[in-house]
């Protein structure tokens, strides 16, 4: 080709790029607030050696990397999650419509829900009693699922609690969940509208379905597995320590050979792609392909992802709530969310609940939070 | 600027049958994108012929979807994707792109040279690249964040991406040296040091190019690996990334035709420099 066409195209590309630039740079420009808190986005198992490291102040995560830094003399807890919002929602068990809409799949999906209050119960009851053989099965169950050890699951447990119950209140946080998203631009109504849905309530009565688990609290053990052929695809995060229902679920030694799901008939495996790296993912790579039939994730993920593409993730079980704290470096000299202005906090991203926990928490002081450039 | 026009016309008349091709070729792409997504929406003109069950209608948007997005993200800073415009993401890729650019060829270069020529630095390096050639640069993420924090490590990521097709280009351009050239230049006695700098160094001039244009496309490869890495000042990586977890698939799109017009225009501005290299060595 002819080399001016080359240079007059190259000039004119260059002349649009920086023009464009500039107008935005000029446009972004906003009048000063009391305060910014500043984010990055790491991967919550990165985040105790980047606070060691120095290149962060603080970070938000999910157990057991709040502990980790804590027992590690690494980090302090600045803030518990329910410190920010008591009792908030987090973790959910989470069914994909097309599996339910198979043949017997509303039975196995009860099924999977039994198994899930059954190993909270149990759970509830090991965690009563620290000093009895269930406590210390729990903690070697959690080790050998989170790679953490016995003095950091132990610590972390204490701020995790568990639930499989879906009342009122949590359908209330869900819907405020939904109403902040909207407000910050994370999602709009003419979305939540395009799926039919008329407002975040409407949104929120259909999206948290609470009759399978209403049905599952009847269901009795099978002597036979009902899907010998067709396992369930299990979803679930990398190390999450809020999931260990279905750790223990799937336990087999702990309980004289049969695990709580096979118990209830179930043949479940781990889904293509599982551990997941966040929520997000979990959506976006696992429901939406279609390789997960049921999975436990956060709900803000579920809830953000299916509004904006349309990736169903019903919300048929709670899995915990609260268990979510803020870390500084130890001795940092940051004692409240007011010392963190023009500090860097570390979040596992956009999407994540502890991303909208910090937010909620910087809003009551006046704080903005924005990406660190 | 008349002759700006005329220039323009006279390569558009001249060339009219490439330039036709190529629009063929953009054309059929497009239409293929619109009947795919159309395919996996039951659109028009599939109307009813449901392939997956999913609803994931905006799994594959429309291209003219994508175009708007990708407009729109100039002008908008939705939350999802950091906050910031279009144009500050690729303010941080192009810094980001240009630093771990410029690093490579700085050090891959007098590498390449080296490896091509000396026996005994080819047996010293040979091993070690064949060695980290191979890695994908998502395995040095974990590792890089800690060593290299967050402004050098997205900047060490692109660095391998480009390093490697530089090196390989320079040693491969260095070794195939037409022995003739250099005995008859010795014959005319010339020292080993005017031997490289006039026969050498020119003939490894095509490699080299070829070595930036690959290694600048590898680098651009390497973005959203890069720019996992805290994402400081976002990046177009960094919204591609981000907009995936949120679901808005469209923005990943946008991001996604970005990093194409951005490696054009930097592969548009290698070849510039290319020229210009050429000409002041007397190549053409």
């Amino acid at each position: 080709m002819d080399k001016k066409l080359i240079i007059i195209a190259v000039v004119i590309a260059a002349v649009v790029v920086v023009g464009g630039i500039s107008a935005s740079l000029l446009l972004s420009k906003e009048s000063k607030t009391t305060g910014t808190v500043y984010y990055v986005t790491i991967a919550p198992k990165d985040m105790k050696a980047t606070l060691a490291g120095g290149s962060i102040d603080a970070y938000i995560a999910w157990e057991p990397y709040v502990s980790d830094s804590v027992v590690g003399n690494v980090g302090d807890v600045l803030e518990w999650s329910n410190q920010i919002m008591p009792n908030h929602p987090c973790c959910v068990v989470a069914v994909s419509p097309d599996f339910l809409s198979k043949p017997n799949g509303v039975n196995l999906t009860e099924r999977f829900l039994k198994a899930h209050i059954e190993a909270n119960q149990w759970m509830a009851n090991a965690l009563a009693h620290p000093s009895g053989a269930n406590y210390t099965a729990l903690v070697n169950m959690a080790v050998q699922f989170t790679s953490r050890n016995a003095t950091v699951v132990k610590a972390a447990l204490e701020h995790v609690k568990y639930g499989y119950e879906m009342n009122q209140a949590f359908r209330n946080a869900l819907q405020q969940f939904t109403d902040m998203y909207i407000n910050d631009n994370m999602t709009t109504t003419a979305k939540m509208q395009g799926l039919g849905y008329s407002s975040t309530s409407d949104f929120i009565s259909k999206y948290v379905n609470g009759s399978l688990l209403d049905a599952a609290k009847s269901i009795t053990p099978s002597s036979t597995i009902l899907n010998p052929s067709n396992p369930i695809r299990l979803g679930y995060l990398l190390g999450d320590l809020h999931q260990m229902a279905q750790v223990v679920a799937q336990n087999t030694t702990a309980f004289g050979g049969t695990s709580m799901f096979q118990k209830y008939g179930l043949l479940v495996t781990s889904a293509t792609g599982a551990p997941f790296a966040s929520g997000g993912t979990e959506m976006s790579l696992g429901f939406a392909s279609g390789s997960v039939d049921i999975g436990y994730l956060g709900a803000p993920p579920a809830i953000l992802n299916h509004l904006n593409s349309g990736v169903k993730a019903l919300i048929v079980a709670q899995a915990n709530s609260e268990g979510s704290g803020i870390v500084v470096k130890a001795n940092s000299g940051i004692h409240n969310l007011g010392d963190l202005v023009n500090k860097t906090v570390a979040t596992p991203g956009e999407t994540s609940i502890q991303f909208l926990l910090l937010k909620m928490a910087l809003d009551k002081e006046g704080l903005d939070l924005k990406i660190k450039t | 600027m008349r002759s700006l026009t005329k220039s323009l016309s006279k390569a558009v008349i001249s060339n009219w049958l490439r330039l036709t091709l190529s629009a063929v070729s953009v054309a059929v792409f497009l239409t293929i994108w619109w009947l795919l997504s159309a395919y996996l929406r039951a659109d028009w003109p599939f109307l009813g012929v449901k392939p997956y069950p999913l609803s994931t209608y905006e799994r594959l948007p429309y291209w003219w979807d994508v175009l708007r997005a990708l407009g729109r993200s100039f002008v908008t800073n939705p939350s999802p994707t950091g906050g910031r415009f279009m144009s500050e993401h690729i303010l941080a890729s192009l810094t980001r792109i240009s630093i771990g650019f410029a690093l490579a060829l700085i050090s891959a270069v007098p590498l390449g040279l080296l490896m091509g020529r000396s026996r005994n630095a080819e047996a010293v390096g040979r091993p070690l690249v064949e060695l980290f050639r191979p890695i994908p640069p998502l395995a040095w993420v974990p590792i890089f964040l800690v060593v290299f924090k967050f402004f050098w490590g997205p900047i060490a990521i692109v660095f391998l991406g480009v390093f490697f097709p530089i090196l390989l280009n320079v040693r491969l351009g260095a070794r195939s040296v037409d022995p003739v050239l250099i005995d008859a230049a010795r014959t005319l006695g010339a020292r080993r040091s005017t031997i490289f700098v006039k026969v050498v160094l020119p003939f490894t001039t095509p490699y080299l190019m070829t070595g930036i244009t690959v290694g600048l496309g590898i680098g651009w490869m390497c973005i959203v690996a890069a720019e996992m890495l805290g994402g400081v000042g976002g990046g177009v990586g960094y919204y591609i990334f981000a907009a995936n977890t949120a679901g808005l698939y469209d923005l990943v799109y946008a991001g996604m035709v970005m990093i194409g017009i951005l490696s054009v225009l930097t592969t548009g501005v290698a070849g510039l420099i290319e020229r210009w290299v050429y000409r002041w060595m007397g190549m053409k």
